[in-house]
């Protein structure tokens, strides 16, 4: 792998009018990552995307794309899914692919081969002749991947790819998804939804009105907010979780109950405080999920 | 770079032109408006044909069976079978006035000498019984109050009346002509009807003027201008609308330029309107080509090359200049509603330029002809008619033609530009001062 960043935001800064879309922002995505751009909607992910991909630009700051200053010709070995509605309602979905795919560059028997190739893979052989609009939503979101990817780019821009798919749909696109990372493209996608970012992604931003709250390889993230929760399964007596030294809050899911450590405090104290009265079949020591880290950080954030 | 912009530009241009070509609706209203409108005129035609087949069985009555043959004469002559004036091609325009008049139903005539009153009454009944159509009370009397009565079970058209009391004119003077000893030959020579034509001397040539066929050209361009631009410009309004309102143009933008995306919809919109035009002029041509035919042979209506040549280029630059505006305008906006009422920016200068044209068409030279026919919003009617009614200098022509194309480019880079920035302010009309700030802004 090369040392040259796929992307750099480098303290990038939109508003539209008076409202600060994005502030100070700053990431790099490695070739062959895939990368989560992460927060809670309206957090300003497709306003930074947008300017990833030189639709707009920032007001302040700067963005490098394969460790040059953004330009058009980079913004051509890209591919790009919006979040829904990013296709022609009336055209048929073959001649929309082959059309996006020209305007990529591809010549027309190329894009048309490529295009029925992706087809095939993703299940919408039989629909090429119909307009887009007759078409579900999962197989529209398939479509507009196809869209994306049909120029085989180095490096694919996926806004929201999940949202309101069906299950079966969005493992479809899942695979699709791994294959590229394992054919050595660089991904990035945005989502609101922690769990996808947390199974799928190498790297994360996560973003807060406008600002980074996280940046960085989701291990080392993980590893710095360190096994905070324990799981613990007990019969008897529950003063313990009271202990304002040892537990900061918990959880009780009726079959067990997650414990948030407090700060400084050891795992061992509290599962000797917890034996003391009860019966432990269960201590686990957890790492805390990209949710608690996300709420963690914006609540220090915000502090 | 150039080539990366022309190959982007003309794929848009193809998938416009294709996507709305290939519509069903495209299909249909371009088989369905001329069968409308052969409809709308063929089946009166025809109606008013099938009337025509009926003979109108009239009986003159007169004094005299002479004078009675010369009136059934003047009326058949002229109104069963082409008369000799007709025949004349470089007829003049009284009688093509009078020929217009003429109505097309033929007639069968009776001449009754007999001018009593108990005549009149049994013609009546005759005319009750459905037996005549109806009858001329021609008596001395009448024919020296020059009051002539038609009893009839209808009253004759308008149209008709008038033809028919020219002819009675006609008549009653040769008879009286005859009575005063002017022979038939002689008469007519008298009632002769004076031709009026005019020359036009235009570079020390004199050429016949064809007012007429200039008048024509010109209207026909301006009604053309008119409706490309009110039919397809909004088409043009519409379809970056409707892209502002998706996100395709998001990824269209991550391919191509706001420019190119701008200029290929404005030409393959506008390419559909041309070809649905050139569609139905083909038809046209076709359903009236006997008829043409038959007036060129006349030279009635003689357009030059230069003038088509002024009508193809004006009428498309036209066309772009007022499309451009609408682009423009759907780029401002964020409803159709809101462009309804924007259209006034389209429709004023075309109204202006309508009423310019006399002006103009009275002195083509004059500081206000000439300087008005350069203004860009003006001059796809104006410098064209100019061109029509007397050529102005090469360099005027050329001022215009570069004024208009230039203002084209213009409209086009300020459309692609509030396009750009506009698109991406979702839900939200510009204001003049944000658009302003946008095309501060907007760096490509």
């Amino acid at each position: 792998m090369t040392s040259v960043n796929t992307v750099e935001l480098n303290q990038i800064r939109k508003c539209y009018d008076e409202f600060v879309a994005v502030d100070d922002l700053s990431l790099a995505i490695r070739p062959g990552e895939v990368y989560g751009l992460l927060g809670p909607n309206g957090a300003g992910k497709t306003s930074t995307l947008r300017m990833m991909i030189g639709i707009t630009f920032p007001d302040s700051g700067s963005v490098s794309m394969f460790g040059e200053p953004l330009r058009r010709a980079h913004v051509q070995r890209l591919g790009y899914l919006p979040e829904e509605r990013g296709l022609y309602k009336k055209m048929k979905v073959l001649d929309q692919l082959v059309f996006l795919g020209e305007l990529k560059g591809l010549s027309a028997h190329d894009a048309t081969q490529r295009s029925l190739q992706w087809c095939e893979r993703l299940g919408l052989k039989d629909w090429t002749g119909k307009k887009v609009e007759e078409l579900s939503k999962g197989m529209q979101q398939k479509a507009q991947f196809i869209g994306a990817v049909v120029h085989d780019p180095q490096f694919v821009v996926m806004d929201e790819p999940f949202s309101g798919l069906d299950p079966s749909s969005a493992v479809v696109l899942k695979d699709a998804f791994l294959d590229l990372k394992n054919a050595g493209k660089t991904l990035l996608f945005s989502t609101h939804r922690m769990d996808t970012a947390e199974r799928l992604c190498d790297s994360i931003c996560l973003i807060n009105h406008g600002r980074a709250v996280l940046e960085g390889d989701l291990a080392k993230i993980r590893a710095g907010y360190g096994k905070r929760n324990v799981q613990i399964k007990y019969e008897g007596d529950a003063k313990f979780l009271n202990d304002t030294k040892l537990v900061q809050s918990f959880n009780d899911y009726g079959n067990f109950v997650e414990v948030r450590l407090a700060a400084g405090a050891d795992a061992q104290d509290l599962l000797r405080a917890a034996s003391a009265g009860a019966r432990i079949n269960k201590f686990e020591l957890m790492e805390p999920s990209l949710e608690e880290i996300f709420i963690e950080a914006v609540g220090k954030a915000n502090a | 770079m150039l080539n990366t912009s022309l190959r982007n530009t003309w794929l848009v241009i193809k998938r416009e032109y294709l996507e709305r070509v290939r519509q069903r609706s495209f299909i249909v209203l371009t088989l369905l408006l001329p069968a409308i409108m052969i409809g709308a005129f063929a089946i009166p035609a025809k109606l008013s044909s099938m009337k025509s087949s009926k003979i109108q069985r009239l009986v003159v009555v007169t004094s005299t069976a002479q004078f009675g043959e010369l009136v059934r004469q003047q009326i058949l002559d002229s109104g069963n079978t082409e008369s000799a004036d007709n025949k004349d091609k470089n007829k003049d325009k009284e009688d093509k006035d009078l020929d217009e008049d003429k109505p097309s139903r033929g007639y069968a005539i009776e001449v009754d000498a007999n001018a009593s009153e108990a005549e009149r009454n049994a013609l009546r009944s005759r005319v009750a019984a459905g037996d005549i159509d109806g009858f001329l009370w021609l008596s001395d009397d009448a024919v020296a109050a020059r009051k002539v009565n038609y009893y009839g079970r209808e009253a004759s058209g308008f149209m008709e009346k008038s033809w028919l009391s020219g002819q009675l004119d006609r008549a009653i003077l040769l008879q009286e002509l005859g009575q005063k000893g002017v022979s038939g030959t002689q008469a007519d020579e008298l009632l002769k009807p004076v031709k009026l034509e005019t020359m036009r001397i235009q570079g020390g040539k004199e050429t016949k003027a064809n007012d007429k066929g200039m008048f024509f050209a010109v209207f026909a361009m301006v009604m053309l201008l008119y409706t490309a631009v009110i039919f397809y410009g909004v088409s043009v309004m519409r379809a970056v609308l409707e892209e502002k309102n998706s996100r395709v143009m998001e990824v269209l933008l991550s391919s191509a330029t706001s420019t190119e995306l701008m200029a290929g919809k404005l030409i393959g919109v506008g390419a559909v309107g041309l070809t649905q035009i050139g569609i139905w002029i083909v038809m046209a041509a076709v359903y009236a080509l006997p008829a043409l035919a038959a007036n060129a042979s006349t030279g009635e209506i003689h357009i030059s090359p230069l003038t088509l040549a002024a009508f193809a280029l004006f009428f498309l630059l036209g066309y772009l200049l007022f499309s451009s505006i609408y682009a423009a305008i759907g780029a401002v906006i964020t409803s159709e509603q809101e462009g309804q009422q924007l259209q006034f920016i389209i429709v004023l200068p075309l109204i202006i330029s309508v009423f310019m044209m006399g002006p103009v068409m009275r002195a083509p030279d004059a500081p206000v002809s000439v300087w008005s026919s350069m203004v860009p919003f003006f001059s796809p009617v104006l410098m064209y008619l100019r061109i029509a009614v007397q050529p102005p200098p090469l360099w005027q022509i050329a001022l215009s033609l570069a004024l208009l194309v230039g203002t084209i480019a213009a409209i086009l880079l300020l459309c692609a530009r509030i396009y750009r920035i506009g698109i991406l302010m979702y839900g939200k009309r510009a204001t003049l001062p944000e658009i302003v700030k946008w095309l501060k802004y907007a760096k490509g």
